[in-house]
């Protein structure tokens, strides 16, 4: 009786998983497994003969400059994250205080998040025109006769794709920072208040501790995030001019599907995986930081 | 505060202001934010012109719906069977889902075009749909709110008769009407940004969902300044109304899901 009810459990397991297992096999598993496969072939979209090159993408990789390039760049885009995450941590601090439209404004603040990243992308590309666009102009208009060329020139461009994501990723990061604060006790901060703190004190050694496991997330999978993003740069700048925007996931996309160097691309898309991985791993070991409040 | 509210939105509020400006308007300075006329051209030429918004609205209402009622119903199902009930290589069957979201999405590009090229569904909505009823990220989410639910409710409707079938679809779901509709609003809002997936699996022009019609329409048009306005107001709009309609859902849903997940 207890031998087939435990029979009757198993399949039943494999029965309610299965249909979802089935696509998590087909596209996940086979993809990830061929991918590691093409990594070490010369796999080229519609040449007959591929041939098993062994470490030679990998080599190639090692050896091309772009690469560094877009890793740096990659690096620059990160920067985006602790800034957005610092801003956010601001906004809802003083958020949660105010009463009045609290709802209206935590709406607003979220409207980037949930609209096109290729909408938005167009907008600013609009509004970053160095030699006539608003943003310039409003820099001309307080004095400075030199703004900066944005989007246009090598030295800037990386920096206003990270403008764009900061603004991107400021509503979401809110959002949870705001959900943080709300679990934070009433009575801590009334307590401090009595103890004649000030605001400031009571931010930085109150609240800002007391949300750190929360920071911790956030900064983790907003890095993994970034590093993911490609669409927005893709729609505004294709990784120009030059290299300058070419992070390292854009490169992998424009490898595999602009020049359709599949092989090489999947060898690239592997070192995106072990960044990521070093990320997690992070992550995991920091996790008795902020699993238990 | 309201000002910094202000300027989170004001881009958008250029956008729509430009879209219905004349062309010698666009960079004017200091910015006019109400155009001297209002001129819906441009939003006609964005709706009926060769390249119509209509035609992309319906693709990426196809495509994101039916992945989105495919992901809540295979996710449910999977969530449940990880959630509640016991069997053998239940844990490390998770194990291997948890591993699969640190997969990058490039790394599955490839191998995913040529297996579709190898199935003809490449350039079809098919490429996206398929894959897109299955998140893992919806398997975790269903399983979190699945794990909350008392164990009490299944064995008293066990002893009542009740099989995990009827549990599922007569106490559970009912139970889990919320969350269905966070995934659905968030899964729905995915499919619907789309950008990278369309990008990569579709080439046909009659295909485009609204992300690639917007890019499409813009490469087109790079001098049409007000046009390019129009086109993504027509790109947001929709996901506008969406949360409007669901914030509370999509705010607590991403909320709940990074805090306590």
């Amino acid at each position: 009786m207890k031998a087939s009810w435990m029979k009757r459990q198993q399949y039943l397991g494999y029965l309610f998983i299965g249909p979802n297992m089935i696509g998590v096999i087909l596209f996940f598993i086979i993809p990830a497994v061929y991918s590691f496969y093409l990594m070490f072939t010369d796999y080229k979209f519609m040449s007959p003969n591929t041939k098993f090159t062994g470490m030679a993408n990998i080599q190639r990789m090692l050896g091309d400059d772009i690469f560094y390039t877009a890793i740096q760049n990659t690096l620059l885009f990160l920067l985006s994250v602790p800034v957005s995450i610092g801003l956010a941590f601001i906004v809802a601090v003083i958020l949660n205080r105010s009463v009045y439209l609290k709802k209206l404004l935590r709406a607003l603040y979220f409207m980037p998040y949930i609209t096109s990243g290729v909408a938005v992308a167009f907008v600013w590309m609009l509004l970053f025109q160095p030699n006539n666009g608003p943003i310039n102009g409003i820099l001309r208009s307080i004095g400075i006769t030199n703004p900066p060329g944005w989007l246009s020139t090598m030295d800037s461009s990386m920096y206003a794709i990270d403008i764009i994501w900061i603004w991107f990723m400021l509503g979401y990061n809110m959002i949870i920072y705001l959900a943080a604060l709300q679990e934070v006790s009433t009575e801590l901060l009334e307590a401090a208040k009595i103890d004649g703190a000030r605001t400031w004190q009571t931010v930085r050694s109150i609240l800002w501790p007391l949300v750190s496991p929360t920071t911790f997330l956030l900064l983790i999978t907003g890095l993994i995030m970034t590093i993911k993003q490609f669409g927005i740069i893709q729609a505004i700048t294709q990784g120009g001019p030059g290299n300058s925007t070419t992070v390292l996931s854009l490169f992998i996309y424009q490898n595999a599907f602009r020049y359709y160097e599949m092989g090489y691309a999947s060898a690239i898309s592997w070192a995106l995986f072990l960044i990521i991985m070093i990320f997690t791993v992070i992550q995991w070991l920091g996790q008795k930081r902020w699993v238990h409040y | 505060m309201l000002f910094f509210s202000i300027v989170m939105i004001v881009p958008f509020l250029w956008m729509i202001s430009t879209s219905f400006k004349t062309p010698a308007e666009v960079f004017q300075y200091p910015i006019r934010w109400i155009p001297a006329h209002f001129n819906w051209s441009h939003h006609v030429k964005v709706w009926t012109g060769d390249n119509s918004f209509v035609l992309y609205y319906l693709n990426s209402l196809k495509v994101a719906v039916l992945s989105t009622v495919g992901a809540i119903c295979l996710s449910a199902l999977a969530a449940y069977g990880f959630s509640r009930i016991e069997f053998k290589g239940r844990n490390p069957m998770f194990l291997v889902y948890l591993s699969m979201m640190m997969v990058p999405p490039q790394v599955l590009f490839v191998p995913k075009f040529i297996m579709f090229e190898w199935a003809g569904i490449y350039n079809t909505h098919w490429a996206l749909i398929l894959p897109g009823m299955f998140t893992i990220f919806g398997v975790f989410m269903m399983r979190q709110f699945f794990l909350s639910v008392p164990q009490e409710i299944s064995e008293a409707a066990f002893i009542d008769g009740a099989g995990h079938f009827r549990i599922f679809s007569r106490i559970i779901l009912p139970m889990a009407k919320p969350s269905l509709a966070t995934l659905a609003i968030i899964d729905f809002s995915w499919h619907w940004n789309d950008y990278e997936n369309a990008l990569v699996f579709l080439i046909d022009h009659d295909l485009f969902t609204v992300p690639l019609g917007l890019q499409n329409f813009i490469l087109e048009n790079n001098v049409d300044y007000n046009g390019m306005m129009a086109a993504a107001t027509a790109g947001i709009i929709p996901m506008i109304l969406v949360f409007l309609i669901g914030q509370k859902y999509i705010i607590e849903g991403v909320a709940s899901s990074a805090v306590k997940g």
